[in-house]
């Protein structure tokens, strides 16, 4: 049978942002594919080195919707590592509350656009109600459902009121009961498991070969997280385990989500229960920061997120420069796409709880020749000062 | 009920065309609503799926360049007079006024035309993910079909008659088929789940991975009348069911006036038809989409063949136990 | 087995949906909603408009005579702020040294309007 060329996206109902697949099928047989990215760059790196550490966090929470506190705590770390400042253990710990809940609101969406995806709807209506109950907290405690804006150099933005924690206490044991109840059905759902198990296997040298990160690479039994093994926040305070499988399929994805949930749970429910006094942010944080150099590692939802952050010494980043866990997982995508069946796509691509706009990356694109290539920071630099006539400094 | 103008009345309004319209409307809104409380959800209005229709079929109609128009704006309406035509033969109130020997025959195969109708206007329409969607629905029509046709056909080598009204009758006087043929009840249900390209076997249509297969190059008018078709062949294959499956509208005594007889057979049709409804629906919300290749699987290896075994022990019934 | 009991239950029990214009989800009291300014607590340091993320806080000419801490002030400038474009991240609130500048709980709704203004 002739290959047949198969487009998915930028516009597809499977995708929820836009990327270009163009999937070669031989019959319902995936033979090879090209991936295109980058058709949302909104270049947020440049954005940010353009406004002082006060006005860039709410620009760095909207680099992704879902994770927005993961990048602003991501950058707020590294900038106060640089600063050398000590923030209170209140503000610790709240910031790790937000964390853990935007954890398991991210976790919740996942399964219900997993569920979505091999047109199980029902999952997706109760996961997304549930979810509900994470969101309700989340903005109880900042005012917000996704864009807390909790996070300031050398602390948290509000406190965390008596009624406020009573309240998250209370829908704590209605989620843990229903995380149970999810746990159960992935596990015996038959068309879940027709659908989910052996599905985009990808085995541990794979993972460790394609630089594979979060919950994509756990399911792959490679016993890494960066809570754990470059603890940031409170997580070496807290007790919690690392959730891994060896199974590497797509089952395996979700049974590591699941089990993230009832972890971030635990550490949600040790934090509000042994939330210490005292303040929530240091009474005066400097505004600028000295000369350095940081990669400021931090465990999002969707697997490690790095922040590197250059400063010079001005209340201004000098290069920012953000690695989405996406952009370190699609790789492994196009590996354990080849030689699956054209249905089980979306499924798998969904599987890494791809974010494609926070992903998006340059291309320069010769637009005479369409060639297609990188140029160095120097060129780049060199190029956009004369495009926009900005004086060279030197 | 030999007079011309009782038969046109019972073709065109009652429980012909007409009703079968605003029945089909209703089960659609019946499905939508049970599936959404399923879900936790509130579900929509009553007259919902009417203005679904009338939405769709004021809209533009979009023209793919190099499809034969005159064809692909008839193949709805063929699809929709198949099954329309199908249901005539199914007894609503009693026995269908229309009703003949192999009438049983004709149904299934009317009610097999809107799925080869979709397989033409998918291979029609010039689109990678018509194309995919058209052969996944041929395919899945080899898969379902078979096991389909023996199971709907068991009632009759029971009954001994290939019409579907005096396979009703048969139910009178004896235990309904679906106690008597639980395997090929439930065989049935599934394959006509598969037949109307619902969930779990979804697969022509897998709105995540081909878009809207066969339905994505329908517009306006065209997808009204399809939608429409499929929402009439759920009633089809609902009634049908109901009638080879348990008992249709007949009931075991004798009631009195001929309307009240009417209205009662009426009412167990509504009654046992919305059963199998229900019955579908929540097969529709409890599953996800199966993959192509294990539906094959399936079908073959156990559906079709739990349906041939079906037969046998109707076979060897008929023999020891049944007196036809 | 455990999705079809929930489907039951799900049936006979009461849609979660909150149906908007009749009923109303509860607004926590953190809510970010419209902007205000208080005039009469403003002393006009300029410190929201200089920490605003989307800079739609402009400093226009408003002089008055303030209270603050005890003393009286006469300042020289008022904030003003684009409604429809402010982003409501919270920071004029966090960092105005007399609360003069908070956002209300009420939606500010939303327009086409990157004018409009709040004074």
């Amino acid at each position: 049978m002739a290959e047949v060329m198969v487009p998915i996206g930028p516009q597809h109902p499977a995708l929820k942002e836009p990327v270009n697949f163009r999937i070669y099928v031989e019959g319902e047989k995936i033979v090879r594919l090209e991936l295109d990215l980058s058709y949302n760059h909104r270049g947020i790196e440049k954005a940010a080195e353009e406004r002082n550490f006060i006005r860039v966090l709410p620009l760095l929470e909207r680099v992704c919707g879902i994770c927005s506190h993961s990048h602003a705590t991501a950058f707020v770390k590294g900038i106060e590592e640089i600063m050398g400042l000590e923030v209170p253990a209140r503000g610790q710990y709240i910031r790790t509350i937000i964390a853990e809940l935007e954890r398991m609101h991210s976790h919740l969406l996942w399964l219900g656009v997993a569920a979505h995806e091999i047109g199980f709807n029902t999952l997706l209506m109760w996961t997304w109600r549930d979810r509900e109950a994470v969101l309700d907290t989340l903005e109880e405690m900042s005012g917000n459902r996704v864009h807390y804006n909790m996070n300031e150099i050398g602390g948290v933005r509000l406190d965390l009121s008596e009624k406020q924690v009573e309240a998250a206490q209370q829908r704590l044991p209605v989620l843990e009961e229903r995380i149970a109840q999810y746990v159960d059905m992935v596990s015996h759902q038959e068309t879940m498991l027709l659908r989910f198990r052996g599905v985009g296997k990808l085995s541990k040298e794979e993972i460790l070969k394609y630089g594979t990160v979060g919950p994509t690479a756990r399911a792959s039994g490679v016993d890494y997280d960066v809570r754990r093994d470059d603890p940031y926040l409170v997580y070496d305070e807290v007790p919690w385990n690392v959730v891994t499988d060896s199974s590497g399929d797509v089952y395996g994805r979700t049974k590591v989500r699941i089990g993230e949930l009832s972890e971030s749970l635990k550490i949600v429910r040790h934090c509000i229960e042994n939330l210490p006094g005292g303040p929530i942010r240091v009474t005066s944080a400097p505004k600028a920061a000295p000369k350095g150099e940081i990669l400021s590692r931090y465990e999002a939802p969707r697997g490690e997120l790095a922040h590197f952050i250059r400063t010079n010494g001005t209340d201004k980043a000098d290069r920012l420069d953000i690695r989405t866990p996406t952009l370190a997982n699609w790789t492994s995508v196009a590996k354990a796409l080849v030689n699956q069946n054209l249905a089980d796509i979306p499924v798998i691509v969904a599987a890494i709880d791809p974010c494609l706009s926070c992903t998006s990356r340059m291309t320069v694109i010769d637009t005479g020749t369409m060639a297609q290539g990188s140029i160095s920071w120097e060129e780049l630099v060199r190029k956009c000062r004369a495009r926009y006539g900005t004086e060279v400094q030197p | 009920m030999t007079d011309p103008l009782l038969l046109a009345v019972y073709i065109f309004v009652f429980p012909g065309f007409l009703f079968l319209l605003a029945c089909a409307l209703f089960f659609q809104y019946i499905d939508r609503k049970l599936a959404a409380r399923m879900q936790h959800r509130v579900g929509p209005p009553l007259l919902q799926p009417l203005a679904d229709l009338i939405k769709t079929l004021g809209k533009e109609v979009i023209d793919v360049k190099g499809v034969d128009r005159g064809a692909f704006s008839a193949a709805p309406l063929i699809a929709l007079a198949a099954v329309m035509t199908a249901f005539l033969y199914i007894p609503v109130i009693g026995a269908s006024p229309l009703a003949f020997q192999g009438d049983l025959i004709l149904v299934l195969y009317l009610m097999t035309l809107p799925t080869l109708v979709l397989f033409v206007m998918g291979w029609l329409s010039r689109n990678v993910f018509a194309c995919v969607g058209a052969i996944r629905t041929v395919t899945q029509l080899f898969i379902y079909e078979v096991p389909f046709f023996l199971v709907m056909l068991a009632p009759g080598l029971m009954a001994g008659s290939w019409s579907i009204s005096e396979i009703v009758a048969w139910q009178q006087v004896h235990p309904w088929c679906a106690v008597l043929q639980p395997i090929g009840f439930v065989i049935a249900l599934i394959a006509l789940q598969a037949k109307l390209e619902r969930t779990p076997f979804d697969i022509p249509e897998a709105e995540t991975e081909i878009v809207a297969g066969p339905w994505t190059e329908l517009t306006g008018h065209r997808l009204a009348l399809m939608k429409l078709a499929f929402d009439v062949s759920l009633v089809t294959g609902s009634a049908l069911i109901a009638a080879l499956f348990l008992g249709g509208p007949e009931l075991p005594w004798v009631i009195a006036p001929v309307w009240l007889a009417a209205l009662a057979g009426f009412g167990l049709f509504l009654i046992k038809t919305l059963a199998v409804l229900f019955i579908l629906a929540t097969l529709r919300v409890a599953t996800g989409r199966i993959r192509l290749d294990q539906l094959n699987d399936i079908g073959w290896k156990y559906i079709a063949g739990a349906a041939v075994f079906q037969v046998a022990l109707v076979l060897v019934m008929n023999a020891w136990w049944v007196q036809p | 087995m455990s999705v079809i009991r929930e489907m039951l239950r799900n049936l006979v029990t009461k849609p979660f949906t909150i149906l908007y214009p009749y009923e109303k989800a509860p607004i926590p009291c953190t809510f970010r909603g419209e902007v205000a300014i208080d005039d009469d607590k403003c002393i006009g340091c300029s410190k929201c408009s200089l920490v605003c993320p989307p800079q739609v806080i402009t400093m226009i000419d408003g002089p008055r005579e303030v209270e603050f801490k005890g003393k009286s002030l006469a300042r020289k400038k008022r904030p003003q702020v684009k409604l429809y474009k402010c982003i409501r991240c919270g920071l004029c609130e966090r960092h105005c040294p007399t609360g003069a500048i908070h956002l209300k709980d009420t939606l500010s709704g939303c327009g086409t309007d990157k004018e409009a203004v709040i004074m």
